[in-house]
């Protein structure tokens, strides 16, 4: 029991708010202030303890270039249902995790102005962090979707009692979007666990998906032998149900593991049996995990929780929700949907495509049009996080390029850059947008004006981050934007080119909200005289946000050495998949499977 | 020295030395003396610095180390070259002067990776030869001339109170405002910083990134009145007619990157020592004697592209592939390539139909007109043409011609009837950059290379001038002024250079000129090579030598309406006064690069031969267009066309001076009644075509109409989707509450609970109080009982 077990330092990570949450709870009443500071304090602490895993050779830390899983643990928790307390962490949600607590932090400094509840306020916020964290660290599908419930309730009750005028109707829509997301999950985690076997899976295979652990260096069959015959109950039962020799009296091992069921994925046909209207498992899995997701992202036409959402919920909510709950979204589709289910993704890839560039033409559109500042941060997010979408799904390691796969790990890398960029930007923007607010109490853009010569700094750091969501180069939207667009023409020139249009729009709608609220000779709005320059409390949220917008642009590798070997890794295997997928597809159709026939058309 | 590693480490310093000066004056501008009046000098400092470093890089490293063809006829670098990081140059192809041109010296390498993925690349790195070197030095110049010059425009920004004559307040009164002198140096360091970053960039995305902080930087010296709404609108439009460019580049962008997987422009050795080709050689390989071949992954992706077009048959047809005798394999990638990049070329250059944004820029400070928005930023456009020119083909070549075509001469028009001096020069200089879009189209790219440079000093000081004239009379427009050569003569004698410069005077058939006379005569005689080998193409041919007329015409009106003649206001007149030193010193500087710049001992144009782009020395032929030639650069040269030509640009050019002179000289024809005879068409120019209005209608309003067309659908459809279908809910709920809960559930519970009720009342019958009674009630119970159980047992519980 060290700190340096990865069980106790990634169980501290997630829930040391939620205890923090529990200790408030019981606390006999304080000073709102304390709360506040306790509140603070212990992000604070979450965050250093993220800062831990960058101290390389430390007994637990994050190496750099690696991509596999890392400060992996197991413990069974639901032994009957296969459930187990799994936790760890790769190159696609380490840099998550550090910014979820890393907003977290920010947020909670930039919720001073709170002044309703604050108790209740505080806990609810904290039971987020620790929903959040959870999320991104959870290997078990079971303790994944109880994280993902977490998160929901405390949203809820932020945006419903701290929000702004219609926050109840804000919040209930929030809410049951959300809740049909996840309820569309359940049916599919549960459809994924009655069709898994973990005894289909090799030696080699079960030690990827972190069940047989393997010595470094060791051979992963001699693990399993070993693993076979140790006192876990997993293994056990592993050694009951494959004591029966007949394969087609055998029972089956089902499991929740998520590194298990994309190894199902991509190498059995457990998933492909056919569940309904001649759809297989897998293609009905997707579909509702994918639209699960994208609900949290998210993408045209199951957005519209969000303006309304944003507009309601308070400055530091906002953040968390633009900066980090989007993100599960897109974590969702990379870490769940295209990995557990290659075959229905490469089927619906254009349609995921589709989705995403509708979302970011559609979502520009909408932001040109709003008059209420806050709205057009909000749709600014619908269409950058369409960017996520298009760049996770842009599969052109297809026949017709040879099985390159490097043009979607351009996309796929993109998209992730994407979200910690968006993370920074977006957070940034709404924060700015919070500290107006704040001294005007209104967010009308026509109603705003001649900002820069009152409050200088303040709008010299707000243009700098709407120049960040601008994707401006220098700035971290510019990488992750450009990195998908130009992935994408490989994939589609049709969508390449609608979404390469995409930055005039990103232009005008930013660029003519700047000049309407910080340009022009004078305030045009009521309460003038509220405006006082940008406090040092504000400045340490603004700043941090816009100096990491600055190294991400100018520094991209920064956050790639993290990233890219879990993503290349993931888009290889997917491209591998792809590869044998048509291979198999043409040995049992001699004429050509109907997904290889673009291919022969133009070879002949 | 050793070119290799100091020609990288001098232009990076000089590239880097406005960076930090910006960085600085963020940080400190401030408090730098009093309104940041040492930020000024910084900048100054930085840009002076950068000079030097270009300067030393010029004539310290790179004439010594590459000597200039001996002759004009004789060609093809001989060069001795040490050290390039791969170099192409092969002496033998030096022998025969009709083969192709191998690759200039160069060098290139990469500083940091942006990303890697597999073999793909996106980096920073440098590319330099001798058109980069050119380019840092004629950047670098009037970089220094123009920030000198902006200490002394400036100086009313050091006020505590800046009165803004141009705003005014809800109040009635003007604005005042405290002064922001170091925010425009911080900004025009910035900005040198990204121009540098453009020239000196070895591949595409990296101009891209420097492409788009150029603009960023323009935007904000544009709207550097941000109180002035016109400003704030004016850098608007600019950054988004740029970005509506930008489109186009990254389409371009996306069809090489697809198909040739590199935007290096240059070779370069990896770690591992092998060389990684770049676009230059991939697309102009030197087996086919460096003639444009697109490479094998270009008509993959072509072959790919035309078979997911769903109607696949259809686009066969498209790709006359059918033909034999020619070979479009690849060709239509490539034009899309090279059109896509020209696009984002056409939106910086304010070519036809983006250069509505230019003149409106000229809502900045003058000095940010001289560098920006007509020596420098505008010229990029210009300078990415000759930079990517090996990776046109013919086809984008001619786009590139017309589109130059179009803009000079409807530049021109609109600059006859113009009155805001620095319009008319905003004007001329869309005019000129699309003189040097024309040449480098028809295959002339040392002449367009060279009247960027030569353009980019007089246009320069033509801005600084008419910046100290606005100085002196508070006014931009030249209805206000006249006479002004008595009060101010540096400034008329400097801008009379200038003038004469840009129209190209000097004595016909001879060496002797100004720096405009080379280089514009230049290009009139491509045109004409251009022309006498494409008949059908004549109008590249007259064009040029038409603009020369109008060009003649207004420069000369310009100069007439300010400085000769009577003062028009004479309260103007009386205040106006030549500008301090600080102002003057760079114009005269300027005025000698102006009059000297071309003339040949300087050797700009052999130094720009040096770097003549790899393979573009014989004449091409179209692929998709067979009948298209584009003729080898030399080929102008020859009597036949040079004598022509020369006349024609020499008549013309007199032609228009003569005409202004008799309008606004010597009166002899009155402008105002010019004016009304030609009604129809003074309007029809003085509203610069109409363009503003027309795009107005066809671009922004439908955007803005679309825009709430999604905000309608979001709030009106998918909400109200929504909204129907919880309220549907709700009824169902209340429909399921009425039928179900209340008649099933309720009536089971209800029935339940009456029937307990009743049960009870009846058993309450039972409870007699009688003892004997309830004996006999526990010996019948327990009998029945054991009859129970002695059932069960004999019948349903099977004896083991």
């Amino acid at each position: 029991m060290t700190l340096s077990d990865p069980k106790v330092y990634l169980s501290l990570l997630v829930f040391l708010p939620a205890v923090a949450a529990l200790v408030l709870a019981v606390l006999p009443r304080l000073a709102d202030e304390s709360y506040k500071l306790i509140s603070l304090a212990v992000t604070i602490f979450v965050f250093i303890l993220t800062l831990g895993f960058f101290r390389s050779g430390a007994p637990i830390d994050f190496e750099a270039g690696v991509a596999e899983m890392q400060n992996l643990f197991n413990v069974d928790w639901i032994p009957s249902f296969g459930i187990q307390y799994f936790m760890a962490m790769d190159g696609i949600s380490f840099p998550l995790v550090v910014l979820t607590a890393f907003l977290s932090v920010l947020a909670m400094g930039a919720s001073w102005p709170i002044t309703k509840h604050v108790k209740g306020y505080c806990i609810l916020f904290l039971l987020l962090e620790t929903g959040m964290l959870g999320v991104f660290m959870a290997l078990d599908f079971f303790l994944f979707y109880v994280f993902w419930e977490v998160m929901l309730l405390p949203m809820y009750f932020l945006i419903g009692v701290w929000g702004g005028p219609r926050r109840e109707y804000a919040a209930i829509k929030f809410f049951l979007y959300t809740l049909v997301g996840s309820v569309l999950m359940l049916i599919a985690i549960l459809m994924l666990y009655f069709n898994s076997d973990l005894t289909r899976l090799d030696a080699q295979q079960l030690a990827d998906a972190g069940i047989v652990s393997v010595e470094k260096g060791g051979d992963a069959a001699q693990s399993f032998e070993k693993w076979k015959e140790s006192d876990l109950p997993l293994a056990q039962r592993y050694a009951e149900i494959t004591k029966e020799a007949d394969l087609t009296q055998r029972k089956q091992l089902h499991t929740f593991n998520i590194l298990a069921l994309q190894q199902m994925g991509q190498h059995t046909d457990l998933f492909d049996g056919e569940a309904l209207w001649g759809k297989s498992t897998q293609w009905w899995a997707f579909l509702l995990l994918f639209i699960g997701f994208v609900i949290k992202v998210p993408s045209v036409p199951l957005h519209t929780w969000l303006p309304d959402a944003h507009v309601e919920a308070p400055t530091p909510i906002s953040m968390i929700l633009a900066g980090i709950l989007l993100k599960m979204g897109g974590y969702g589709l990379i870490r769940i949907c295209y990995p557990i289910c290659p075959n229905a993704g490469y089927q619906m890839a254009y349609f995921v495509c589709f989705v995403g560039v509708l979302s970011m033409v559609y979502g520009a559109f909408a932001a040109l049009a709003q008059k209420d500042f806050k709205r057009m941060v909000a749709y600014s997010s619908v269409s950058h996080m369409g960017y996520v979408v298009l760049g996770l799904g842009v599969w052109s390691a297809v026949a017709d390029t040879g099985y390159n796969p490097d043009y979607w790990k351009m996309g796929a890398n993109g998209a992730m850059f994407q979200m910690i960029a968006h993370g920074i930007s977006s957070a940034g923007m709404f924060f700015m947008v919070g500290v107006i607010y704040d001294r005007v109490h209104h967010r009308d853009l026509d109603k705003f004006g001649g900002l820069f010569a009152k409050m200088p700094l303040y709008s010299g750091l707000a243009v700098g981050i709407f120049f960040a969501g601008l994707g401006l180069p220098g700035l971290c939207g510019f990488i992750g934007e450009v990195f998908v667009v130009l992935s994408v023409w490989k994939y589609s020139y049709a969508l390449a080119i609608i979404s390469a249009a995409v930055v005039i729009l990103t232009a005008g709608y930013i660029l003519w909200a700047i000049q309407r609220v910080y340009l022009g000779a004078e305030y045009k709005g009521p309460h003038g005289e509220a405006i006082t320059p940008i406090t040092m409390r504000e400045l340490s949220i603004a700043v941090p946000l816009l100096v990491l917008a600055i190294v991400f642009g100018v520094y991209p590798t920064a956050l790639l050495n993290y990233m890219q070997p879990s993503v290349d890794m993931q888009i290889d295997r997917l491209a591998v998949w792809t590869e044998e997928h048509d291979n198999r597809a043409t040995a049992s159709n001699p004429l050509g499977s109907q997904d290889g026939q673009v291919a022969d058309a133009w070879q002949r | 020295m050793d070119p290799d590693t100091t020609l990288p480490v001098l232009l990076m310093a000089a590239w880097l030395v406005p960076l930090a000066s910006f960085v600085l004056i963020v940080l400190f501008g401030k408090y730098m003396g009093p309104r940041g009046i040492g930020a000024g000098y910084l900048s100054v400092l930085a840009i002076v610095t950068s000079a030097i470093f270009s300067l030393i890089a010029m004539f310290g490293v790179w004439l010594p180390n590459h000597d200039f063809p001996a002759a004009h006829e004789s060609e093809h670098s001989s060069s001795t070259h040490d050290g390039a990081v791969v170099s192409a140059t092969d002496e033998s192809h030096s022998k025969d002067s009709h083969s192709n041109n191998p690759h200039p010296d160069y060098y290139t390498g990469d500083w940091y990776s942006l990303g890697e993925f597999g073999t793909l690349k996106l980096t920073i790195g440098y590319y330099i030869d001798s058109l980069t070197v050119a380019m840092f030095c004629m950047v670098s110049v009037i970089a220094s001339c123009v920030h000198i010059y902006a200490l002394g425009y400036m100086h009313d920004e050091l006020h505590e109170q800046f009165v803004d004559h141009e705003v005014t307040l809800s109040s009635g009164e003007h604005l005042h405002r405290k002064g922001r002198f170091y925010r425009f140096f911080q900004y025009l360091s910035l900005f040198c910083f990204s121009m540098f970053g453009i020239v000196i960039a070895g591949n595409v995305a990296m101009v891209f990134v420097f492409w788009e902080l150029v603009g960023i930087c323009s935007y904000f010296l544009i709207g550097f009145y941000i109180e002035r709404h016109s400003a704030s609108t004016a850098a608007n439009k600019a950054f988004i007619v740029n970005r509506i460019g930008d489109f186009g580049m990254l389409i371009g962008m996306m069809a090489l990157w697809s198909s040739v997987g590199t935007f290096a422009f240059g070779d370069m050795k990896n770690e591992k020592g092998e060389v990684e080709q770049g676009l230059f050689s991939l697309l102009r390989p030197e087996e086919s004697e460096y003639q444009l071949a697109p490479p094998a992954g270009m008509i993959a992706e072509q072959k790919r592209m035309f078979a997911g077009d769903p109607n696949a048959s259809a686009g066969d047809a498209a790709t006359p592939a059918i033909d034999p005798k020619r070979n479009t394999q690849g060709q239509w990638l490539l034009f899309i390539a090279g059109v896509g990049i020209f696009c984002g070329c056409v939106g910086k250059s304010a070519q036809f139909p983006l250069h509505v944004w230019l003149p409106d820029a000229m809502e900045g400070p003058t000095p940010v007109s001289a560098l920006v928005h007509s020596a420098t930023m505008v010229a990029a456009g210009v300078y990415l043409v000759g930079r990517f020119y090996p990776c046109f083909s013919p086809e984008a070549l001619l786009v590139i011609a017309y589109v130059g075509c179009i803009t000079l001469f409807i530049a021109a028009t609109i600059a006859i009837t113009a009155t805001d001096i620095k319009r008319v020069l905003a004007y001329s200089t869309v005019s000129q950059l699309g003189y040097m879009m024309l040449s480098l189209g028809l295959g002339g790219w040392v002449a367009g290379m060279f009247h960027l440079i030569t353009h980019a000093f007089f246009k320069g000081l033509l801005f600084l001038c008419s910046g100290s004239v606005i100085h002196a009379v508070h006014t931009n427009d030249m209805t206000f002024m006249g006479g002004l050569r008595k009060k101010m003569p540096i400034t008329a004698y400097t801008m009379l250079v200038g003038c004469l410069a840009i129209i190209g005077a000097g004595f016909p058939l001879s060496v002797y000129g100004l720096s405009g006379y080379y280089s514009k005569d230049a290009i009139i005689e491509q045109a004409w090579s251009f022309g006498s080998v494409n008949p059908q193409h004549a109008i590249l041919k007259w064009a040029p030598v038409a603009g020369a007329f109008i060009t003649a015409f207004y420069m000369f009106r310009l100069w007439y309406m300010t400085f000769a003649g009577q003062p028009s206001d004479p309260h103007r007149y009386d205040h106006a006064h030549e500008s301090p030193r600080v102002m003057t010193g760079p114009l005269i500087v300027l005025a000698a690069f102006a009059i000297g710049i071309g003339w040949p001992i300087f050797h700009v144009n052999d130094l720009l031969e040096q770097g003549r782009p790899v393979g573009t020395l014989s004449a091409t032929h179209g692929e998709l267009l067979t009948n298209l030639t584009i003729p080898s650069e030399h080929d102008s040269h020859v009597p036949l066309i040079k004598i022509p030509a020369g006349i024609a640009a020499f008549c013309t050019a007199l032609a228009g001076v003569l005409l202004a002179s008799i309008i606004y000289l010597w009166r002899l024809l009155n402008p105002d009644e010019l004016k009304e005879s030609f009604k129809p068409l003074y309007g029809f120019l003085w509203n610069k075509w109409y363009f503003d209005e027309l795009y107005n209608y066809l671009f922004v309003k439908p955007t803005l109409i679309v825009s709430h067309c999604a905000a309608w659908f979001d709030r009106n459809i998918i909400d109200s989707i929504l909204h129907t279908s919880a309220a549907i809910c709700k009824a169902c709920s209340k429909v399921v509450d009425a039928l179900f809960d209340q008649t099933v559930v309720d009536g089971t519970v209800n029935t339940l609970a009456s029937g307990t009720w009743g049960l009870g009342l009846w058993l309450r019958k039972i409870q007699t109080g009688s003892l004997r009674q309830y004996v006999m009630f526990i010996v019948i119970g327990t009998v029945a009982l054991f009859v129970t159980i002695s059932i069960v047992q004999a019948y349903f519980i099977p004896t083991s």
